[in-house]
């Protein structure tokens, strides 16, 4: 018998990505349910192709292939109102464009762009009080270590920037920078490369408030030199402890409070580590290797959980997780996107992008426009659309699950979760920190509660729907009914029935989340 | 004894008794799947089940065989159409679908193309110049190996490898504008690998290198001129056979000489790439006058033009067979090189599954 094991990849939620490769492409990927796909397919009078629902699908490309054009890093800020992403380019370009049609807002040219490329980019989320509506903050760093921190007017001329809102710096004097990192708040920043150790800045200041010693030599008095190829920052709201990856294929847990040597560090199989992801939870890091591995690690211990299995074949080069479904996006060398299940660890999709990519973002606000759009464009879909609720019930069910079983498993990795906390902790940081050292079960529930909450705003635009859904369902059953045989009459009532105990759950789901919106606005 | 022959007179008697019991199970059995031989313990009785369902499956291909000879003489008879034929099923045709194969109209694979490191090569504005080398230990069919290989590509260059690391090799072929390195891997005085470096910052190839044949061992074999070759590539059809297909390519000058007749393949099944080296020439079959003595000359020559034009082939040069274990992005680099692919054990989730 031919060995055969038949690799299915389930399909993932509806999401949207934007992958960058190193012909200077944007392509935008949306997983879209069997809605719009079905769609297209009519609008184009193709026999209709069966393609299993939630399949991630090239939908846009933007710009004209160019090797000089290169992408090298991304940044995206997805707010709700104003959403804008930053792109840098090997000629030194930097562009904002607008992440829902690729337009572009504003470039500008840097100098030297050959033997000082960009390295590092970040886009500012935060709405800068000095500054006008219409303009975006960017710090760059390029390879030398020269970071800017600059301003663009969005919309303006072409290469717009004042001069006084800008700051430069110089981060390193001898080496390369590889990796840069900006912190949850916005008001740090991280360095590391090759010849320069893991420093952290403040933004405001411009200044270096910690600089990272490098380790002692090990058993055989062997000293690996300084190489750092990504970084990280644990947690979004806790600038000080970084978490990085080198090329001497080890990960490394920094703690600025703590000391100046790495407080955790384990190597990993046999090579670089390309890119490192925190997770939302605050200790999990996914991170990816030269050699196609992807694996995720627990923080606190030091131990992996587990590898990434089933797919990859390429160095990855960019891990993004999305912020509200437990994926995570991965591409590089091997020209795929692919999208992770967190919990299980398999492969969700993959989409070949024919480009080795550099870089991959997710737009998280894509749930709730695409079944707007999809709601004011075909109301006949609408039954569709109710099967889509379905599968998010199930989806949510089978999340539950998941949860219980977390329940169960984290309890026994009960271990000293943290480093000891300087004395010069923010108060904050304390309360944070304590009751996860006291109890872990409190912790977990927490943690629960958010899923819960994570679960409930991916229904929340559905429930918007629903009053229009039901008219439209009566409509259907109307019309149906008349050339109905008996076979479909029996079958009738069963939908009602769902439809019934789909509504009643709906109910249930609005009063939990009126209760929890209660303790939601008190914070 | 005695106790075997009364065992047999009784089963005898069973199969005397239960004749029409029997019949019956013969006609069930071809709607129930027959037992399985494998889960008979006797042996003679597994030997005399197996060796029946050889010969009923034996009866049925040749049934088989004959409908369609009489159908297709049939419908040759009545001036129809054939019957189409069936297909043989193999892994090749069978093989699992795979979205990265490349498609001809696919204009970003070739501004990819365009953009990648053979370009420069490819498109001729400079030629190729190889640098080979060898591991550290090398003796035997090595240098034989290696001498073979320096009359297959033009342009050539063997090195002694010394202790040099192979990184201090890339930088000295980087200042020496080689456009490539090989490097001829050999494991107990057998050469068992080869590492193809693209220049200066072209990816690294690792293969494996098999069922190695040497020129002296290989019957009636030609002996190469020194005309640049043409070269075949076969079925590399993916992204990934694409950038190995045109690795290989960058080895090889891109203007052949025509005159020379001399062609070097790669061929590609299964993943495996098959290298083969061949003069070629085209022959005119001379067809032999029926009465030879009663014609002139001139006659015989027209006859002679006549004939058929066959290609005949000599092969020459070795033969062998590279499977790809990994391919790196930039030069040769163990500990912080990217790679581009590398096989995992995971991947072979099915043996119809091919990467080129």
């Amino acid at each position: 018998m031919p060995r055969t094991t038949t690799v299915e990849l389930p399909g993932c939620p509806p999401i949207r990505a934007l992958t960058f490769d190193i012909l200077g492409l944007i392509k935008v990927i949306e997983s879209s349910s069997a809605v719009t796909e079905e769609a297209a397919a009519d609008g184009s009078n193709k026999p209709k192709v069966v393609t299993p629902a939630n399949t991630p699908k090239i939908v846009e490309k933007w710009g004209e292939p160019d090797a000089s054009r290169c992408i090298l890093n991304a940044s995206i800020n997805d707010s709700k109102s104003d959403p804008l992403l930053a792109v840098a380019r090997k000629n030194g370009q930097i562009e904002v464009l607008n992440p829902l049609n690729g337009e572009i807002c504003a470039s500008e040219t840097l100098e030297d762009n050959i033997n000082n490329p960009i390295s590092g980019l970040h886009l500012f989320r935060k709405e800068n009080s000095g500054l006008s509506s219409r303009s975006c903050s960017l710090l760059t760093c390029t390879e030398k270590g020269n970071v800017v921190l600059r301003s663009l007017e969005i919309g303006g001329p072409v290469a717009g920037s004042n001069d006084d809102s800008r700051k430069a710096w110089n981060v390193c004097s001898a080496g390369n920078i590889f990796c840069s990192a900006v912190d949850g708040t916005e008001k740090y920043a991280v360095f590391g490369g090759k010849g320069v150790e893991i420093n952290v800045w403040d933004l405001e200041s411009c200044s270096k408030i910690w600089n990272a010693k490098s380790p002692k030599k090990d058993s055989l008095d062997i000293f690996t030199p300084t190489w750092f190829t990504a970084a990280t920052f644990l947690s979004k709201d806790d600038h000080r402890k970084i978490v990085t990856g080198t090329n001497s294929h080890q990960v490394r847990l920094y703690d600025i409070s703590a000391q100046r040597r790495p407080v955790i560090s384990f190597a990993f199989r046999a090579t670089a580590i390309k890119s490192v992801t925190e997770d939302l939870d605050g200790h999990t890091i996914y991170f990816g290797t030269g050699g196609g591995d992807l694996a995720s690690v627990d923080m606190r211990t030091g131990k992996v959980l587990g590898s990434f299995i089933g797919g990859s074949s390429g160095s990855i080069r960019s891990i993004v997780r999305h912020p509200e479904f437990p994926i995570i996006a991965s591409c590089g060398l091997d020209r795929c996107l692919r999208f992770w299940d967190i919990k299980t660890r398999q492969p969700l999709a993959a989409v070949f992008l024919k480009q080795i990519l550099t870089k991959v973002v997710f737009d998280s606000n894509f749930c709730d426009k695409g079944t707007i759009t999809a709601a004011t464009d075909q109301p006949e879909k609408e039954q569709e659309n109710k099967e889509e609720d379905e599968d998010l019930s199930v989806r949510r069910k089978r999340s539950s699950r998941e949860n219980d079983q977390e329940k169960q498993l984290k309890p026994k990795q009960k271990k000293p979760v943290q480093q000891e906390v300087d004395d010069n902790d923010d108060g904050e940081q304390e309360k944070q920190l304590k009751p996860k050292k006291k109890k872990n079960k409190n912790v977990q529930q927490e943690v629960e509660d958010d899923l819960d909450d994570e679960q409930e705003k991916q229904l929340k635009p559905k429930k918007k729907q629903q009053p229009l859904q039901q008219e439209v369902d009566g409509d259907d059953d109307n019309e149906q009914e008349k050339p109905m045989s008996e076979d479909e009459d029996a079958l009738l009532p069963l939908k009602r029935k769902k439809a019934s105990e789909k509504s009643e759950q709906k109910q249930k789901l609005k009063a939990k989340k009126k209760k929890k919106r209660v303790p939601q606005e008190d914070d | 004894m005695g106790m075997g022959g009364k065992r047999k007179r009784d089963e005898g008697g069973e199969s005397g008794g239960g004749g029409a019991a029997e019949e019956e199970v013969r006609q069930v059995n071809p709607q129930r799947k027959q037992v399985l031989p494998s889960s008979i313990k006797n042996k003679d009785k597994r030997a005399a089940v197996h060796s029946k369902i050889k010969h009923e499956k034996k009866l049925e291909k040749r049934k088989k065989q004959k409908d369609r000879e009489a159908k297709e003489k049939k419908a040759m008879d009545l001036g129809e159409e054939l019957p189409p034929r069936p297909v043989p099923h193999t892994i090749e045709n069978q093989r699992v679908p795979d979205e990265t194969i490349c498609k001809p109209d696919d204009k970003e694979l070739f501004a990819g193309n365009d953009a990648d490191e053979f370009s420069g090569v490819l498109k001729r504005e400079f030629t190729p110049k190889i640098l080979i080398t060898t591991c550290r230990f090398n003796s035997t069919r090595g240098p034989a190996f290696i001498s073979e290989l320096l009359t297959v590509i033009p342009n050539a260059h063997y090195y002694k490898r010394g202790t040099y690391d192979l990184k201090q090799i890339v930088k000295y072929a980087n200042k020496k504008e080689f456009t490539s390195i090989v490097v001829v891997h050999t494991n107990r005085r057998e050469p068992d690998a080869l590492l193809i470096i693209g220049l200066p910052e072209g990816p690294t190839a690792h293969f494996k290198l098999s069922s190695l044949v040497l020129r002296k061992d290989i019957k009636n074999h030609g002996n190469p001129t020194r005309h640049m070759p043409e070269l075949v590539m076969n079925n590399f059809t993916t992204r990934l056979g694409h950038r190995v297909g045109r690795m290989i390519q960058s080895l090889f000058p891109q203007d052949p000489n025509f005159r020379g007749r001399r062609v070097v393949t790669f061929h590609n099944q299964r993943d495996f790439i098959f290298f083969r080296h061949h003069r070629y020439i085209f022959d005119q079959k001379e067809i032999k006058p029926l009465d030879g003595k009663g014609k002139n000359k001139e006659t015989k020559e027209k006859e002679k033009k006549l004939g058929k034009v066959i290609a005949r082939l000599q092969e020459c040069g070795p033969r062998f067979t590279l499977k790809l274990i990994s391919l790196q992005h930039g030069t040769f680099d163990t500990k912080g090189g990217e790679y581009e692919w590398v096989h995992k054990p995971e991947m072979d989730t099915s043996r119809r599954r091919f990467f080129l």
